[in-house]
């Protein structure tokens, strides 16, 4: 059996090698994410060994868990709370096994290029991300080695790393421009370091100042971290854990490898969802490869009827036939994922090599990790096994008899079941989709992605049913506009509206998922822009490198020439009932003049109380109840005096006296100032950076609609990665149809034939397959286009708490898509027309003799 | 439209497949005139070349050596664009089977060489051809809805209807049974004698080659006698010489 299934597809590769290249497409793009998050991990892996592995033993504050989700994404290097002072150095220091303790302290700074202009623009921070510390001159507990001058030995000093340093256009004895959270210092360049043995800082700029200036710089007297060294051959788990019976509570010590491994193990975990996400695209890729499987074996069978015939005439059972049939199927499962795993590990070094040209090197050695090899071959394997599995079922039911039968074409068997079949599981799916988006059901997710599954399936089986009279209707038109040819492309789709409905609906997954992040994306951009036009103040005030804008440039604002006033607003996390929650502190009195906020009523009736958002609400909480607020100063019991309305803007609202009483410090994280009415916002705005340039060059000054296009660059931004992953799916269904119609073409070779030898030209030839092309990719897309609008509306719809008010219906993507559906149809009917075009006439007619 | 008498030449016509020790000469050195409204038969034993010769006159094929001509036009020289033009404007076929596009009716079959070229259908002669093959009440059918006497109607119908120079049929009755393959070769013969068209058939049935007015035998790619006026014992007492 093995031997005839080898022969088989030995003896015609060509209808089955786009078969195999939509495979090998949807397993590349496993192996090549598998294989790249492999090298970034391995990369990051090898970052953290530098970083803690000099290091023997680690002193540090014990990770709260992340609380309120308003602090900065960038966990992993940001500088914490300086919790330890010189008594706790100095117990360490005491410590048996213990050769030396070292105080360590992050400041929070950003080193300016030479000659850096501050623009107000929220996108144009100083530079690369900074990482300052305080300079040891012990080259395990630095993490870098000196290469060039001196270490900072004096206040006022500072060294980089060796390739920052020329890259922002400094040379030692340069004076370098550090600005931090209180405003610019100048500090003078005594000397270069590289970081561990190849200084790669993933793009970042490392600098090392004096303790005393990290002190001066920070406004703190302690250390966030110590770095303990131990002496030779002792044990660094025993000196750790005797470390720790000194250290105060919520404190501990770790040796370095074991705080290497942690991060690292941390960082996996971000990587793996990275590797979900991917992998969600390869399979809707696969997916969409089924359906051509599926069509590819169907017209295999159906060519095959009388050779299936003949086998079964001469004593081969059904069974054989069947197993003969998945075996192929394996075979081309392997040859194509084995193309995609290697097309997948090249496209992945490319990306590598791609990334270090642009950013340095991010990534370790790429190899080929072993569970892509896995999941490339379980799910090339898989998907071509499961889609040959119907096919080979129908291939072992042929009867004898057919090969006795004259012509070979697909058995006319009425739609119907079809579509009794499609209108129940489309329902379904509707039902599904409408129970997860509107009823508040658990786990709506389940419901939405098994209902659009179901969906497609129904839509696919019914689109059969539209594709007849579609055709019927098209046949006129496309009569008219290409005469006889366009008339033979619309028969020929009428013909098998199985085959075409499937190839279509190829298609239409694709473009569904594209047409639904388009109208999800637009909807979105909708409701960023209209909020950037509820404000009635002209600029935004914002801090580009802490989120905290520096009191004193808001003193220089808000006393500039033409401002009226400054509306200041503060988020912070609170603990309400033992869990953490955000709090809005507002400027009460101008809060309401300055934006249209979703609030009831105004704020000035906060009159000391609270107002509270739609999750607590949603707890029962009422106007008139009294809740217990924990800020980090001290804890409130207040009045709920008033509701706000869109939910994820905050939990809690409250006026900027309360929170100063419950906080130790209440940092304006946004401003919105007012201008006087004879002001001219563009000189306002240009006179006050002028003003912030000097001390506080990295706020940012924006005007509502900067910020709001800014937004939606960034919308588009995320619009571009997802259609760019969907591109995987959509080439695998442009090849679909070429793979249906190179098939059909072969089927119809005597039909060619016989029009090529009554004259039709070549050319007609071409123009009739084009047609059909066209049309199947057209109406794929179209239906495409109606589920995922449809599906993206439902969706806002959904969402409408959070602030979705209208469902933008995105036209012009949609213009796109047809237009490029009509293109690709074009291009996926090339190989299809010329080998039509080129057919032998001879042998296309030629009967048996 | 035409100067001469004559539909269709060919001059020293050679036609080799194959190239070294496989190659066959399927035609060797043929010259032959159809003249124009006559019922012209080739006949000759499996492998004779006498659908090569067909193939090579009617332009579906390219001959090694020599030329040939249709109406007037040599076809030999021109380039593949212009000898489909040539079959479109100038021939009719019909062929032993699959002589029909499936999806297209029968009346759309029928009209399709002048769908092809953009002409318009002179009802009268259309009406005319439909009402001698009788396929009035069959013209919304498909081909899969006809039987194969009345395809091969459809096919006739379909080479008559744009009134081309010449017609070529290989084997058009061989499919058939002996009533329907009958009727099938009354019809072309009447198409011969009461409209002047002109026809070229290949056959091997000397019943069938009996309904023309001139029969060419053809042996090794070589015509090797000509037979006028025939009936079918002359034909078989022919043929039975030839070694069948």
């Amino acid at each position: 059996m093995f031997r005839l299934a080898y022969k088989s597809v030995k003896h015609n590769p060509k209808r089955l090698l786009l078969t195999a290249v939509a495979v090998a497409l949807g397993v590349a793009l496993v192996s090549a994410t598998l294989t790249l998050t492999n090298a970034l991990s391995s990369g990051f892996n090898s970052l953290f060994s530098e970083i803690y592995g000099g290091t023997d033993v680690i002193v540090e504050q014990v990770a709260e868990e992340q609380a309120d989700g308003t602090g900065s994404g960038n966990e992993m290097f940001a500088a914490g709370e300086s919790t330890f002072d010189a008594q706790d150095l100095a117990a360490i220091q005491a410590v048996d096994g213990v050769s030396g303790a070292y105080g360590g302290l992050q400041v929070t700074a950003t080193v300016l290029a030479a000659g850096f202009e501050p623009t107000g623009d929220l996108m144009s921070s100083g530079g690369p991300p900074t990482q300052m510390f305080n300079w040891t001159g012990e080259p395990d507990v630095d993490r870098a080695t000196l290469i060039d001058g001196a270490g900072p030995a004096a206040d006022g000093e500072i060294v980089l790393d060796v390739d920052s340093a020329p890259s922002l256009g400094y040379e030692i004895g340069d004076s370098v421009t550090v600005a931090t959270v209180d405003g610019v210092t100048e500090l003078t360049l005594v000397g270069t370091v590289r970081f561990g043995e190849s200084n790669s800082l993933q793009g970042a700029v490392l600098a090392y100042v004096t303790e005393s200036e990290a002190h001066a710089l920070t406004g703190e007297d302690g250390y966030q971290q110590i770095s303990v060294l131990t002496e030779d051959g002792a044990d660094n788990e025993a000196v750790a854990t005797a470390i720790n019976e000194v250290l105060p509570d919520g404190t501990r010590a770790i040796t370095g490898e074991a705080k290497a491994a942690e991060q690292a193990a941390e960082l996996d975990d971000i990587l793996q969802y990275i590797d979900i996400f991917a992998i969600a695209f390869a399979l809707i890729a696969l997916f969409v490869g089924s359906y051509i499987i599926v069509n590819t074996f169907r017209i295999i069978v159906t060519q095959r009827t009388r050779e299936f015939g003949l086998m079964r005439a001469i004593g081969v059972t059904g069974r054989q036939l069947r197993s003969m049939i998945l075996l192929e199927a394996v075979v081309i499962a392997i040859v194509a994922s084995t193309i995609g795993i290697i097309v997948g590990y090249l496209g992945a070094l490319g990306m590598s090599a791609l990334v270090e040209a642009f950013s340095g090197d991010l990534f370790g050695t790429v190899t080929l990790p072993p569970d892509a090899l896995l999941w490339s071959y379980a799910l090339g394997s898989l998907v071509t096994l499961v889609s040959a599995l119907l096919p080979a079922i129908h291939a072992s039911s042929i009867s004898p008899m057919e090969a006795l039968r004259e012509s070979a074409t697909e058995s006319k068997k009425p739609l119907k079941m079809r579509n009794v079949v499609g209108g129940a599981i489309t329902l379904l799916g509707l039902v599904g989709i409408f129970v997860g988006l509107y009823t508040g059901v658990a786990d709506p997710y389940w419901y939405v992605g098994a209902g659009a599954m179901a969906l497609i399936i129904g839509v696919t089986l019914l689109a059969a049913q539209v594709l007849v009279p579609l055709a019927f209707g098209l046949r006129d038109v496309l009569t008219r506009m290409f005469k006889i040819d366009g008339k033979l492309a619309a028969n020929n789709i009428r013909r098998e509206p199985r085959r075409s409905a499937n190839t279509a609906a190829a298609l239409m997954i694709g473009v569904m998922l594209l047409a639904l992040v388009a109208t999800f994306t637009e909807s979105l951009k909708t409701v960023v822009t209209s909020q950037f036009t509820q404000i009635n103040a002209e600029l935004f005030v914002l801090d580009t490198q802490t989120g905290v804008v520096p009191q004193g440039a808001m003193d220089i604002i808000t006393s500039a020439d033409g401002v009226d006033y400054v509306s200041s607003l503060s988020i912070n996390s609170v603990e309400f009932e033992g869990m953490p929650e955000s709090l809005v502190a507002v400027e009460a009195e101008t809060a309401d003049a300055a934006y249209d906020y979703d609030n009831e009523p105004d704020f000035t009736e906060l009159d000391g109380g609270v107002f509270i958002g739609p999750d607590i609400q949603d707890r029962g909480v009422e106007v008139g109840d009294q809740v217990t607020l924990t800020g980090d100063a001290d804890t409130l019991t207040l009045e709920v005096t008033g509701l706000y309305n869109t939910a994820e803007d905050g939990s809690f609202w409250v006026e900027w006296s309360t929170a100063e009483q419950m906080y130790e410090e209440v940092g304006v994280v946004q401003g919105l100032v007012v201008l006087d009415e004879d002001a001219d916002v563009d000189e306002v705005q240009a006179d006050i950076l002028e003003q912030l340039s000097a001390e506080y060059p990295l706020v940012a000054l924006q005007q509502p609609d900067q910020l709001a296009a800014l937004a939606n660059t960034f919308i588009d931004l995320i619009l571009g990665v997802i259609s760019a992953l969907l591109g995987a799916a959509l080439i695998i269904a442009i090849l679909g149809v070429a793979n249906t119609l190179l098939l059909s073409v072969t089927e119809r070779t005597r039909e060619i034939g016989l029009l090529r030898a009554v004259g039709v030209r070549k050319s007609s030839i071409w123009r009739m397959i084009t047609i059909e092309s066209m049309v199947m990719a057209v109406f794929g897309t179209v239906l495409g286009m109606i589920l995922g609008v449809g599906l993206g509306a439902a969706l806002v719809r959904a969402l409408e708490e959070f602030g979705f008010t209208t469902i933008a219906i995105p036209w012009i993507w949609l213009i796109i898509y047809t237009v490029g559906a009509a293109i690709a149809g074009v291009v996926a009917a090339i190989w299809p027309a010329w080998r039509a075009s080129r057919m032998d006439i001879l042998k296309a007619i030629a009967t048996d003799g | 439209m035409t100067t001469t008498a004559l539909a269709a030449t060919m001059r020293g016509g050679y036609k080799d497949y194959g190239f070294g020790d496989t190659a066959v000469r399927a035609l060797d050195g043929i010259n032959v005139d159809i003249a124009r409204h006559e019922f012209t038969a080739i006949m000759g034993p499996s492998g004779s070349g006498k659908s090569t010769l067909l193939h090579t006159l009617a332009g579906l094929d390219r001959l090694t050596a020599g030329e040939s001509s249709i109406a007037d036009i040599t076809i030999t020289s021109l380039p593949e664009a212009k000898v489909t033009e040539v079959r479109r404007d100038h021939i009719g076929f019909v062929f032993q089977s699959f002589n029909l596009i499936p999806s297209l009716t029968a009346k759309e079959n029928i009209t399709l060489p002048l769908d092809i070229s953009g002409k318009p259908v002179d009802k009268a002669w259309f009406d005319e051809i439909i009402g001698i093959l009788g396929l009035g009440d069959r013209l919304t059918h498909l081909p899969a809805e006809l039987s194969g006497g009345q395809q091969q109607r459809v096919a006739v119908a379909r080479a008559l209807v744009a009134r081309p120079e010449i017609i070529f049929a290989d084997e058009p009755s061989g499919n058939l049974d002996s009533r329907s393959g009958a009727e099938l070769l009354g019809f072309m013969r009447r198409a011969v004698k009461e409209f002047g068209q002109t026809i070229v058939m290949v056959t091997h049935d000397p019943s069938a080659a009996a309904y023309a007015d001139r029969i060419l035998f053809l042996e090794d790619g070589q015509i090797v006698d000509e037979m006028r006026e025939p009936n079918a014992d002359k034909v078989l007492d022919r043929m039975k010489q030839m070694g069948h």
